[in-house]
């Protein structure tokens, strides 16, 4: 019987995710409430609340249900880069513009709820993401053996810098209407100035 | 902070009528009392009718002055930014090297949002889903302070500090973003002022050495 429960829980909270996913997308996170959320899940709104704790917390796992997918698609693309380190950082960073454009809402919704105080920190803040700095310290190290980077490079602050860009840049796509080719260029950018203050001289 | 832009006063050189100072002083009191609101609440939280309370205002009074919340908001941001650049300003103007002018300028900055960090966050939290209206009064405000590093790594290139084909936009850029990227670890992980521009400077240091001369 336990295990019953235990298989219904958690088709309730698939529902609910999807759900959830479907209407930030569609009518914004803000806009969304657990109501709706839970008619379109087809739910008791009262079973949205004892699954998840807040809307905010619905958000983070529909982010990090999300990231599982990217992050299996980076692994596959890992040992297929070539080229220079500022390429083979250009290229990690272009999958994530591909990907998180597909529902930009979505993201600047969660990059928005990342400033959000009155809820605590109960967030990943974006550019502390673990598996992304692990990626890029993996190709920066490479670049250290193949003498591109420096030995001494600085490379935490180097992906503070890189991910605080990647982050930020998100603002021209809610705010001029970039795309995700104005997006990969303006990273480009941002990567070929940042990869000189590490290079090897 | 109690800053008031000289603009505001400056548009008419004869002395203010009875009425219009009054005016103004209702608008300042709105303004502090909203600035100490969605300090204190976030912007969601801090509603008109509080605000107005809080100045010992109607409702009414807000509206009278303010076409809404958000444009309410985007005045307290807009005169934070122009108390901001100035006092930026000031330290550009030192003579010392571009990597300790820079440090100072930013230093200045944390200094100056950490005493009100809630509303730097509300603030950022707003600017994702802003009004195109408000928005272009924030890059406004933005665009002062942003020039202001500008003008610093341009005198860097000048007096061969930096590289000659530098990038003084770009690199500015950079700067900024990381800058403003730190705020989070004030707010998620309690750095203070000092280890923030202990971290500034490392990403500084990083920054410049990509166009240095040579």
């Amino acid at each position: 019987m336990a295990g019953v429960r235990v298989a219904r829980k958690q088709a309730t909270r698939d529902r609910v995710l999807s759900a959830a996913r479907d209407l930030f997308v569609e009518v914004g996170y803000e806009a969304a409430t657990i109501r709706m959320i839970a008619q379109r899940a087809s739910v008791a709104t009262g079973s949205v609340f004892t699954t998840f704790p807040s809307k905010l917390e619905i958000l983070k796992r529909v982010m990090e249900e999300r990231l599982d997918r990217l992050y299996a698609e980076l692994d596959s693309i890992m040992p297929h880069l070539r080229g220079s380190v500022a390429d083979r950082l250009c290229s990690i960073m272009a999958v994530h513009y591909d990907f998180e454009m597909k529902r930009p809402r979505l993201y600047t919704a969660y990059l928005a709820a990342n400033f959000e105080w009155t809820d605590g920190p109960a967030f990943l803040t974006f550019g502390s993401n673990p598996r992304l700095r692990d990626m890029l310290r993996k190709i920066l190290a490479r670049g250290i053996e193949t003498g591109e980077v420096r030995p001494d490079a600085d490379l935490d602050i180097f992906m503070d810098v890189v991910l605080s860009c990647y982050g930020m840049n998100y603002r021209c796509a809610v705010q001029k209407g970039f795309d995700t080719a104005d997006l990969i260029a303006m990273m480009d950018r941002q990567i070929n100035v940042a990869i000189r203050g590490v290079a090897a001289s | 902070m109690n800053h008031v832009p000289a603009h505001k006063f400056s548009d008419d050189a004869r002395p203010l009528t009875r009425r219009a100072m009054a005016k103004l002083r209702t608008r300042q009191a709105l303004l502090q009392a909203g600035k100490q609101l969605f300090t204190e609440r976030g912007y969601e939280d801090a509603t008109v009718r509080d605000i107005a309370r809080a100045a010992g205002m109607s409702t009414g009074a807000v509206f009278a002055n303010f076409s809404d919340k958000a444009d309410l908001f985007a005045e307290i941001l807009s005169d934070d930014y122009e108390a901001l650049a100035s006092a930026m300003r000031e330290i550009a103007v030192e003579d010392r090297p571009v990597r300790d002018a820079l440090a100072a300028i930013l230093e200045a900055g944390y200094a100056f949002h950490l005493e009100q960090l809630p509303l730097l966050q509300a603030a950022n939290s707003v600017s994702w889903s802003h009004t195109a209206k408000d928005e272009e009064r924030r890059r406004a405000g933005l665009r002062q302070v942003l020039s202001i590093v500008e003008a610093v790594l341009r005198r860097g290139v000048e007096t061969k500090q930096l590289a000659a084909k530098t990038d003084v936009e770009l690199t500015a850029d950079l700067i900024w973003q990381a800058y403003r990227s730190n705020f989070r670890l004030a707010v998620f992980d309690g750095y203070d002022e000092g280890a923030l521009v202990r971290r500034t400077e490392r990403q500084l240091d990083l920054i410049l050495n990509a166009v240095k001369v040579g």
